[in-house]
């Protein structure tokens, strides 16, 4: 017997009788740019309205003019970044810019899917990361974002705030192995 | 080597009072972030029961959810394994290394994110006496590892040292200046080191904190993004996971991320919930679904609920117990409340204290987010580990004598006036006998009254 069938067998007989699985409901909630924004920053992040899409170029000349390296879709970039980008290039990234998909009040999270991504690494490997998000998709909580999310496609990620660790002593330390810092550009 | 019982180390533990006090109070302020954390959220409790429901019916129908889980992550390209052991986990995760990444003239480099599994199964240790070198990359988990600990809590690694202690380790592993004690120095330290390790590594192993049967898909949740950065910079990516991680549909997901985070460390999410389905292309991915005792603990009808933990530690941030011995006193990979119901599951003769480890105060059960009845199952455990003939000799004996007495209504009421005037008289020395009465120990006894409660009932009775 393979143990695919050992452990199968063994939950077969020592399963306790079928139960019910219950809705869940998509419970209601304040979807506001305020909450998002009020939580976001609580969790280290930062979050800048701008008038458009277009604006966003304005804000990362205006914020992040120290940095070198910036890959990106949506506004000027100058390290061009694929699927095929090799770990040494992308160790020197110093700026990111991609697009969010759906932004979560409650938490301040971000979906970014894979397509977003330019490659799988470049949110977690660059100094500094920018989201972009439409503010027409912000919703209140976890049941609305997967409500709205027809599927996680082949790889995605919720991301709140900068990269973080309270390891040491529970002192917060932001920028552990991820992104420094993380801002959100509304449009 | 003896194995020593949880009063053995616990009291090893608070023979540092002020570490110990200084514990003590770091685990009490996670609770009370927990706790300004789920407030704020009307339907935390129904997102508790929720969440309780859903997994008790995933393991209701367990094998059939595995097996979805299977066939759609076969369908993703993702291969998949069972093991029904941690010696059989360990060889998979070694034969896939040996076909999967093949190196020449040096070992293979393996970073690994937090997996308390992996812990269970010992893989660190087999995997280096294989010539694999194998780095933790949580921070916590690395601060152990340059120490050789084990970790002292499921979510904080290394809660049981001060910021002085990984100077110390810091200043001997990675050239930190001596008596620096920054955590933002530290942390930083620790950043440059790793990265290293992330960009050098051949395979990254992750644990899973949940897996979908409708999609084949499963999610990572960190704060430091050190699964992510693993994974996504190494040609293979292997997932191991235990059988009771399922949850049947991607929107279940909705319920347990509002939980998890919150319960954990009172964030209201993870930094990064990572959802994995499909391999990048050229790579791979691979998936170790393990037992270990688990389907056994599935068939204990009084303790199967304890494989509806999500490993969030807050049973353990809350236990005045755990807060006062230290996550390394219970000498199992899942310390605190939870680490109590599972171990006598793995070796009753073992861990026969832990379950005594408590006082059932039932503060673990009211911040469980799955809601477990912790509580319930250590006094269950007891009665069994009573059965077994397990308890230690001093609680037997004791226990023993009590149901005597107990039993005979006449024998108790003089006991009791005995006790009462012999309280007044005997000498400290008795009362506090440590080997007889453990109890005693840095606790002081009040007066004993001149009467019983029955005696002042009968007198002022009217
Ligand atoms: S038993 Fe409950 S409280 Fe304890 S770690 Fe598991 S899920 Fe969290």
């Amino acid at each position: 017997m393979t143990s695919r069938e050992k452990i199968l067998n063994s939950i077969a007989s020592n399963k306790p009788a079928l139960t019910t699985l219950p809705n869940v409901p998509i419970f209601e909630g304040d979807g506001s740019i305020e909450r998002f924004k009020t939580v976001l920053e609580g969790i280290g992040g930062r979050v800048i309205e701008v008038a458009s899409k277009a604006d966003c170029q304005a804000a990362i000349d205006k914020y992040y003019s120290d940095l070198k390296n910036v890959a990106s879709d949506i506004v000027k970039a100058n390290v061009a970044v694929n699927l095929d980008t090799t770990k040494e290039i992308l160790e020197q990234v110093d700026l990111a810019v991609i697009q969010g998909e759906i932004g979560v009040a409650e938490n301040g999270t971000i979906w970014v899917p894979e397509i977003n991504m330019l490659n799988r690494a470049l949110p977690f490997i660059t100094q500094h990361l920018v989201l972009v998000l439409d503010k027409n998709n912000i919703v209140a909580n976890m049941q609305q974002a997967y409500n709205k999310l027809e599927n996680v496609g082949s790889y995605g990620v919720f991301i709140a705030g900068p990269s973080k660790t309270a390891d040491i002593e529970q002192s917060l330390v932001i920028g552990a192995h991820g992104a420094r810092s993380m801002m959100v550009l509304i449009y | 080597m003896n194995h020593q019982n949880h009063p053995e180390l616990a009291e090893a533990f608070n023979k540092d009072f002020e570490r110990t006090t200084w514990h003590d109070e770091t685990l009490w302020f996670v609770r009370q972030k927990r706790d300004k954390a789920v407030y704020p959220i009307p339907e935390f409790q129904d997102l508790r029961t929720l969440a309780s429901e859903i997994k008790d019916h995933t393991l209701s129908n367990l094998d059939n959810y595995l097996i979805e889980f299977e066939q759609n992550a076969i369908k993703n390209g993702v291969k998949v394994h069972w093991a029904a052991d941690a010696a059989e986990h360990n060889q998979i995760v070694m034969d896939i290394i040996k076909s999967s990444c093949k190196v020449e003239g040096r070992n293979t480099r393996m970073v690994k994110s937090k997996s308390m599994l992996t812990e269970e199964c010992h893989l660190n240790a087999f995997l280096q006496k294989n010539n694999i070198d194998v780095v933790d990359t949580d921070l916590g988990e690395r601060i152990i590892q340059f120490r050789d600990e084990p970790p002292s809590h499921i979510v904080m690694p290394a809660i049981h040292l001060k910021k002085e202690d990984v100077g110390e380790t810091f200043h001997e592993h990675l050239g930190t200046t001596k008596g620096e004690k920054d955590p933002q120095i530290l942390t930083e330290a620790a950043r440059q080191h790793l990265r290293e390790k992330f960009v050098a590594a051949d395979v990254a192993l992750t644990g899973v904190n949940f897996a979908i049967a409708e999609t084949g898909s499963f999610v990572v949740c960190t704060n430091e993004g050190n699964a992510d950065l693993g994974v996504n910079l190494a040609k293979v990516h292997i997932a191991s996971m235990g059988i009771e991680k399922m949850i049947p549909k991607l929107h279940h997901l909705s319920v347990y991320t509002r939980l998890l985070a919150r319960s954990a460390t009172g964030q209201p999410i993870t930094t990064y919930t990572s959802h994995f389905t499909k391999p990048a292309e050229g790579k791979e991915m691979h998936i170790v679904i393990v037992d270990n005792g688990r389907t056994q603990q599935l068939g204990r009808a009084d303790f199967r609920n304890s494989l509806k933990c999500i490993r969030c530690g807050a049973c353990m941030n809350t236990c005045p117990v755990y807060r006062r011995s230290g996550g390394h006193s219970y000498d199992f990979t899942v310390p605190g409340p939870i680490g109590a119901i599972l171990s006598p599951n793995i070796d009753l003769h073992k861990y026969s204290s832990l379950p005594f480890a408590s006082t059932l105060c039932g503060s673990c059960s009211d911040v469980c987010p799955v809601k477990i009845d912790i509580h319930v199952q250590l006094y269950k455990w007891r009665q069994i580990v009573g059965q077994a003939n397990e308890l230690p000799a001093a609680k037997k004996w004791g226990m023993k004598g009590l149901a005597k007495v107990l039993s005979m209504p006449k024998v108790y009421d003089l006991g009791g006036k005995l006790a009462r005037g012999a309280l007044r008289v005997l000498p400290h020395g008795l009362t506090h006998n440590q080997s007889m009465n453990p109890w005693a120990k840095a606790r002081e006894l009040p007066d004993a009254p001149k009467q019983s409660f029955k005696e002042w009932y009968e007198e002022n009775r009217k």
